[in-house]
Formats: structure tokens, sequence, C-alpha cells
């Protein structure tokens, strides 16, 4: 059972889902059988702005490929301001991946509640671009 | 620590792409696992009753139900545990069917994936805690903001169920638009009779107070506790103290001078369907005039920032026609729309009457409004024959929309209640939650969410009403469990938690120099836990420890 250890190619992401909108698409993205990498797990939290620059990186050292952290759009935020800190956040973090030439491991998306297909195509692409090695923020 | 794990197949929905007995075997090998099955429907009659019979029989103190997402059947389960003895949220459950077996077809990958799913919510509800959702009185009381008539009716409701209410104007007089329509489609009765059966309702009652020339100045608390500041005539201060609050601060009609083009102000010619209301004795017309009437004024216009529909502008043209038809039986006139969006239940039917009547649509953008001495001269583009016309009329009435209210954006921020993009009310929910915003005891009512018309926004003032009166009565409330929690020993007094905060929830004590969680006001976003620079703040359900177990969990390696 235990293919992935020592598989190679397989890609371990770790994701943040906050409840009212992320998390809620990604179980929309189950009910609509949508497909995606087997790799990518997700994490309901609930507000994207309760993600810790700390969760992601303790994630990278357990050896997550990927982290993205997925929050409501600007402006729709259940919690009003949330993830207006959390891009702040996320931002700060990325420029510090930079100096790592890691600056692909970690990404921000916003999808809402109704975006079952963005969050598909959003975490897929990470899914690919970490398999072909790219650094891309 | 002694945990049970129970494994539903759904039928098919998990049992085909994941190999859920393989999984109840290799968590049978966990230490600390007492019991680790997988059972057709965990959700059924037959279903509980193995986790309940499994809690007594090997005394267990944690549970995780791998089954479908955690939103669906939450408080079945919770309330099995309730009923078994155990805290509700020593429960874990982990989506095996949405984020695993309904998103991938591989069963080998697929088994993995949900072996990992629940190793790290094995490893999370370890740290779970007991909690307790606190209860807090609630007093049973309402402000209401806004005295129109969503807002009236809201206070009609609201009284007559025993609630004592007290309504705020910032006119000197009740009633907002709705008091100047001289008849409201489709009753035809005068919008100042209907405010006046309410008002006089209103004003019969005890419970009822209506403070007029009066504004919000401040607002504390938290739902079932709110206190509101309000200065009265400009001077004196009022605090009202409230379990809920209705926003129903109404709109701002739009104010075509924006579009100079259009030349309003400039002529009393053209005038707006609000104009009309107050009577057309004022302009001296001839016994067959020419009018035209442009729809979507300060509507559906991308130039000026407002891209929404204003729904009611359809019917007040048609209004306004009819008014004009019935003074001018000779008059000429004819109507110049994008579409006809005559939405309420009646209409249509209305539309079909007005045209048999002679009115004539033409479908149109108007460019430009010039007044000439004798005439008004009105140019344009028919958007069906693709042509300029320029046409000469004696009258322009303008079909204004809705803009939000000016004062909203005050009132927002007081409230901390989010606004659209229009500078309207945001529903908590545009569909299954339209009279919520995003704070517990705070309702919208009327058109201070969009435009809507007078029916609509009675309606939504009762709904309004309603939905309050329905947690105001339970005379207390529970409160989430799920809130930030200051461990006083690591804080240092920074007050970022204090800063950061959008429910104002914190507190910082100046004699113990740590922050304090106001209980109530937390709405547990977690925002805090994650800023605190010293891990002071932890978000209970949430816990700094509960997340990166769940990490390791989910990249457990063997």
């Amino acid at each position: 059972m235990d293919y992935d250890n020592g598989e190679k190619d397989f890609i371990n992401i770790v994701g943040f889902a906050c409840t009212y909108c992320a998390f809620k698409a990604s179980e929309m993205a189950g009910s609509l059988r949508l497909k995606y990498p087997e790799g990518v797990k997700v994490i309901q939290v609930p507000c994207s702005s309760r993600v810790d620059p700390a969760f992601v990186i303790k994630a990278i050292f357990e050896g997550a490929d990927g982290v993205f952290v997925a929050g409501c759009h600007p402006g729709d935020c259940h919690f009003i301001r949330g993830n207006y800190f959390t891009r702040r956040r996320i931002f700060a973090l990325k420029e510090m991946f930079d100096a790592f030439s890691m600056r692909g491991k970690v990404r921000l998306f916003w999808t809402s509640a109704a975006e079952a297909r963005k969050f598909v195509e959003k975490v897929t692409k990470m899914y690919e671009d970490l398999k072909e090695g790219k650094n891309e923020g | 620590m002694k945990t049970g794990i129970f494994i539903c197949h759904c039928g098919h929905n998990i049992k085909h792409t994941v190999d859920v007995k393989a999984l109840s075997e290799y968590f049978k090998s966990i230490p600390n696992v007492y019991i680790s099955t997988d059972y057709s429907f965990v959700c059924s009659e037959p279903g509980q009753d193995l986790i309940r019979k499994s809690i007594e029989k090997y005394k267990l103190d944690r549970v995780i139900v791998a089954s479908c997402t955690p939103s669906l059947h939450g408080d079945l389960f919770k309330d099995l545990l309730k009923k078994s003895g155990l805290n509700p949220f020593f429960l874990r459950r982990v989506s095996i069917r949405e984020h695993c077996s309904w998103v991938g077809d591989d069963i080998k990958k697929n088994t993995e994936k949900a072996k990992k799913l629940i190793l790290g919510g094995l490893f999370s509800v370890v740290h779970n805690v007991p909690l307790e959702e606190k209860v807090v009185d609630v007093d049973k009381s309402a402000v209401i903001i806004g005295g129109g008539i969503a807002g009236l009716s809201a206070a009609c409701f609201l009284s007559r169920m025993g609630i004592s209410v007290h309504v705020i104007e910032k006119e000197k007089e009740l009633g907002g638009h709705v008091k100047l329509l001289k008849k409201v489609w489709p009753s035809g009765r005068s919008g100042r009779e209907i405010i006046g059966e309410m008002v006089s309702e209103l004003e019969g009652r005890d419970n009822v107070k209506i403070y007029t020339d009066a504004r919000v100045e401040s607002l504390e608390g938290y739902f079932g506790n709110y206190v509101m500041r309000i200065s009265v005539g400009g001077d004196k201060e009022i605090y009202l103290k409230a379990g809920g609050i209705i926003v129903a601060t109404g709109f701002t009609p739009f104010d075509p001078s924006i579009k100079p083009e259009l030349s309003y102000g400039k002529d009393k010619r053209i005038l707006t369907t609000l104009d009309i209301e107050r009577g057309l004795d004022e302009i001296e017309l001839p016994q067959a005039p020419k009018v035209a009437i442009l729809h979507c004024v300060g509507s559906r216009d991308e130039s000026i920032g407002k891209s929404y529909c204003s729904r009611v502008c359809c019917i007040n043209a048609l209004r306004a026609a009819q008014t004009i038809k019935e003074k001018y039986p000779e008059a000429y006139v004819e109507c110049f729309y994008m579409d006809v969006r005559a939405h309420p239940k009646g209409g249509e039917e209305y539309y079909e009457e007005i045209q048999k009547m002679g009115v004539l649509f033409t479908r149109g953008v108007v460019a430009e409004i010039v007044p000439k001495e004798k005439a008004l001269l009105v140019r344009g583009e028919d958007t069906l024959l693709s042509e300029v016309f320029e046409k000469e009329f004696d009258l322009v009435i303008l079909s204004i929309g809705m803009s939000s209210e000016i004062g909203n954006r005050r009132i927002s921020q007081l409230l901390k209640v989010s606004l659209d993009r229009d500078g309207f009310f945001l529903e908590a929910h545009i569909k299954l939650r339209p009279f919520d915003t995003a704070v517990k005891g705070i309702f919208i009512a009327g058109c201070c969410s969009g435009p809507k018309d007078v029916e609509e926004s009675i309606n939504q003032g009762r709904a309004s009403a309603l939905k309050l009166f329905g947690m105001l009565n339970k005379g207390y409330t529970f409160l989430e469990p799920f809130i930030a929690d200051v461990s006083e020993k690591r804080c240092s007094g920074c007050r970022m938690c204090e800063m950061v905060c959008v429910a104002n929830a914190i507190r910082y004590e100046a004699i113990k120099k740590v922050a304090k969680v106001e209980e109530a006001q937390c709405m547990g976003c977690g925002l805090c836990s994650a800023t605190c620079p010293s891990s002071a703040i932890t978000l209970k359900g949430y816990s700094d420890t509960q997340i990166c177990d769940e990490i390791s969990g989910l990249l457990w390696r063997e």
C-alpha cells in the first residue's frame, strides 16, 4: 500500500482551505466528480487567515512538495477582512521562500464557494508545475 | 486514549474507488486504536448503533468517522456522542468521499490518500479538548435603523410579537421614500396612507419607541447584548440596549445631474419619475403633449459604475406613462428602453396594458437632451434599426434607478457589516441567507441591500423581523466554542492581536498586561492566533498542535 514512499515523481501537496469559500468549493468539486491528482490533500481551516506561515514551513519540512492556501475572494471574506491579512502574510512568506529558490512551493489563490472548477484547475496546475520542476509563484 | 475508527462505504460511493477493507485492517495495527471497522452506511440507524455500542464496549474517548464531508450529518454524529456521554468535540470527521473517492479513479492511489487523510484526523483528534457551548442571556429588544417601509414593517412585526423595539430615523418624519409615492403599484393606494397605517399601529404600542432626527453614533457589544449610542436632534445622547439590530437604511435616488448630457436641472421640462410624484400641475403642457420617457437612467450603466438593474424603474416608467395618458389622453408618449423588465407579479400584464393605451416603445439609447426654446431635442440611437434619431418633445421624464444610501458606509463601519461594491449591504449568502449579515444578530431589510420594490421591502422587513425574533425569543444563545483563547503565561502584551481583530473581540488588560478575548464577540477566524508572535493565542478546535499534527498525518511515511 505504501506506493508513494520511494516513488520519485509522486507529488505531495497540502492545502489549507477556508470553511466558507475554498473548502466549500473543494466539496463541490467532489460532488461534481471533478478529478484532481491524489497527491492533493486539503486541511479545513475556519478562515485563510488562520494559516500561520509556520504551518506552511512545517508541511515543507514534513516532506510536502508544495503548499497552497485558498480563501474567499478579496472583499468576500466571511470574517470581513481576514483574507487581506492572508494575502500580505503569504506574500511575505513567498519572498522568504524566494531566497531559497522555493517560490513555487507556496501558492495562494481565491475561489468562491461556487468555483469548484477553478479550485480543480488551480490545484491541478500547481501539481503539474511542481512535477515539471517549474519554480513559479 | 482510546480511539475508534469507523469507515463508511457510503454504498458504492466510497467503496468502489477506495479499498475500505484494507483501510480498516491497517488501522487495527495502530496503537490506541481500539476498534477500526468499516460499515456500509455509518449514518444509518444500525451504523449509529455500531458507534454507540463500540463507545460503550471499549470506553472510547475519541471517535473518527471517515465518510462524507464534515458539513453533512455534522449534528447527527455530535448528538450521537452526546447521547453516549462523550463531549461532542471528541468527534473527528474525515472526508474520504468528496475529497477522495469522488475526485480520483485509481483504487490504489485513492486508498493511500484515504489512509493519509484518516491518519491526519487521527493525529489531530488526539489534541481535541472537550469544548462547551456557552450560554448567554439575550435581551428581548431590537433596534431598527431606518424608518422607511422595510424598517416600519419589521417594527410592526417585532412589536406585535412582544419584542421592545427602537426605531431610529434620520429624517424628521417616518416613511422614507414611500411616503412620497402617490399611487403604489399595483394596489393604487397612496404611500402616505400605507405608512400612516403602520405608524399609527406603532404609536399605539408601549413597547415601541421612535426616534426621529436621530443618528447612530456607536455600537458596542454582541448578539443579545448590544449597546447603541444615538444622538437625537443633534445634541441629546441616548444609549439603547438591544438584543439584535435590523438595518433598513433604504436607498438614495439616482441623481441624473451626474450625467450632464441629460441636462437635468437645467430645464424644468426635464423631470425624474420621483418629481412626477409631486404632480404635473407645475408644468404647462399643450393639449396633446409629446412626452419622452427614458428608462435605465442610473442603472445598467457601466460608464457611471452602476452595472446593476434597479428593478423598480421599468414599472415606474410605465406608471409615469399612465399618469400622462390619464391626464392628457391625446398625448404622444414614447419610451426609450434597453429591455423592459416589468418584474413583479402582474408587471408583464401591466406593460401590455400600457402598450394598448397607445404608448410607444422604442428600443434605443438616448445620448443627449438639448433644451431648445420651444421643445426638447432628444438625440439617440434606435438599436433595432441601427439608426440615429433626433426628435422633439415637450417633456422628458427620466426613470431613475436606485443608488446606495450615502450613509451606508458610516453605518457599515460602526456595525462592522460589509458592503458590496455598489455600496449596498452584503448578505451573508445571496440565496441561502439573504436577510442575514456576516455578524450574528444583525439583519438587513429593504433597499439597503439592493434595489427592491415596496412589496419586497415589506416582505424583507417581516422576514428579518421573524428571523431576529426566532433568535431573541429563545432568551439565550449558544456561543460557538471555536473561539480564541489567550494563554496569559505566554502573552507578552504586544497588542498585535487587538490591532488585527476584525470582530473587536480582544481587549487589553492594562493591569495584567495581557490580552483578553471577549468570548461572546469572537467570531473564531483564528487571525489573532496566526498573528501572535509568542503563540499565546490558540483557536479552540483549530489549535496549532491540531493543525501541525494533521499535517504530519497527511505526510506520514512508514
